[in-house]
């Protein structure tokens, strides 16, 4: 039963979530630090995800050369920035990777 | 198209959005594929798998569920990360209220059910064009469907398949790519760009601690150190 609760409560988060100003509240009442940090959640959130997605395939912060998720992150940010374009993006970053993967064999 | 211009049909809006989301289903299929390997990788059964999918629709929030439920987590700590996560959600809700205010009720739940990261940049971009926005609500729906009925069936290929797809082809790397596209359009301004590394540098450094704890820990150092550049900058 735990799975269920968990499943409710978070399908129940995410969309009180989202509905939140767009059925619920007025931003422009809310107090202008708490827009101010609204504004950060998205860069916050996002490269909290993608670090560790690019260093620690392993659990271990991994630099090296014989980790080629950073190397192709790296072209995938390169695009990202150039394009503003998801589709080039996973378009270049996955044979980047496998690429990659290939030359490290 | 002039300042005008009539408003389009809400059919070809639709139509228009759903085309739209074409691009971004090269990343949602993988992402939707990984998120349903996970929830069986994770011991849910099927049925737990699409209902968290059908009903949560947001594959971030899905995975980490997934990878907390693998560990043994207690349930609290599973839904409070997927709240810190899908907080980001709750500033597209900021957003594109605006846009969507004079829509009745209804509409406004079923927009905001279908709220995505790519929902967001569609309405905020597609409402600020110039001409006759009436039913430009249409648009943001046929990309939000699209994208849902996509995501879905995604979710149940993974959870059938299971394991098949080889580990060589790395498909969870598509999820960093989704996010990295994602990322990049967010970074505008010189405190977003100190948020993002402190949020990653803090994310790296502190990923030892239990329960995915880290994601929190990083994204509140991001959001402060981005409030602190933006209120000394205003000083000057």
């Amino acid at each position: 039963m735990k799975i269920w609760l968990i499943i409710a409560a978070v399908s129940a988060s995410t969309f009180l979530l989202r509905a939140s100003f767009i059925v619920f509240a007025d931003p422009q009442r809310f107090p202008h630090a708490f827009r101010q940090a609204l504004k950060f959640v998205p860069p916050a959130v996002l490269a909290a995800i993608v670090a560790p997605g690019l260093l620690m395939p392993a659990g271990t912060l991994d630099f090296t050369l014989a980790n080629p998720r950073w190397i192709a992150g790296l072209v995938a940010l390169g695009v990202a920035g150039r394009t503003r374009n998801p589709l080039a993006t996973i378009a270049v970053g996955m044979p980047a990777l496998w690429l990659l993967q290939w030359a490290i064999g | 198209m002039s300042a005008l211009a009539q408003a389009r049909s809400p059919r070809d809006e639709f139509v228009a959005g759903a085309v739209e989301a074409l691009p971004t289903l090269l990343g949602a299929v993988p992402f939707g594929f990984v998120a349903g390997v996970a929830a069986i990788s994770a011991g849910l059964s099927p049925l737990e798998g699409v209902a968290l999918s059908v009903l949560s629709f947001s594959g971030i929030a899905q995975l980490i569920v997934c990878q907390l439920v693998a560990a043994q987590s207690p349930a609290i700590v599973a839904i409070a990360a997927a709240f810190v996560v899908s907080l980001r959600l709750m500033m597209y809700s900021a957003a594109v209220a605006p846009h969507l205010a004079h829509l009745d009720r209804g509409w406004r739940v079923l927009l905001s059910f279908l709220l995505t990261d790519q929902a967001f940049a569609t309405t905020v971009h597609h409402f600020s064009e110039p001409g006759d926005s009436r039913n430009r609500h249409w648009h943001v729906l046929g990309l939000s469907l699209t994208l849902y009925v996509t995501w879905q069936v995604a979710v149940v290929v993974g959870i059938v398949l299971g394991a098949r797809i080889p580990a060589t082809w790395s498909l969870d790397f598509a999820v960093v790519l989704t996010f990295i596209a994602l990322l990049v359009p967010t970074v505008r301004t010189r405190a977003d760009l100190a948020a993002a590394t402190i949020a990653a540098a803090v994310a790296l450094y502190a990923a030892g601690l239990p329960y995915r704890l880290s994601l929190m820990v990083a994204s509140l150092a991001g959001i402060a150190v981005g409030m602190a550049i933006e209120v000394t900058h205003r000083r000057r």
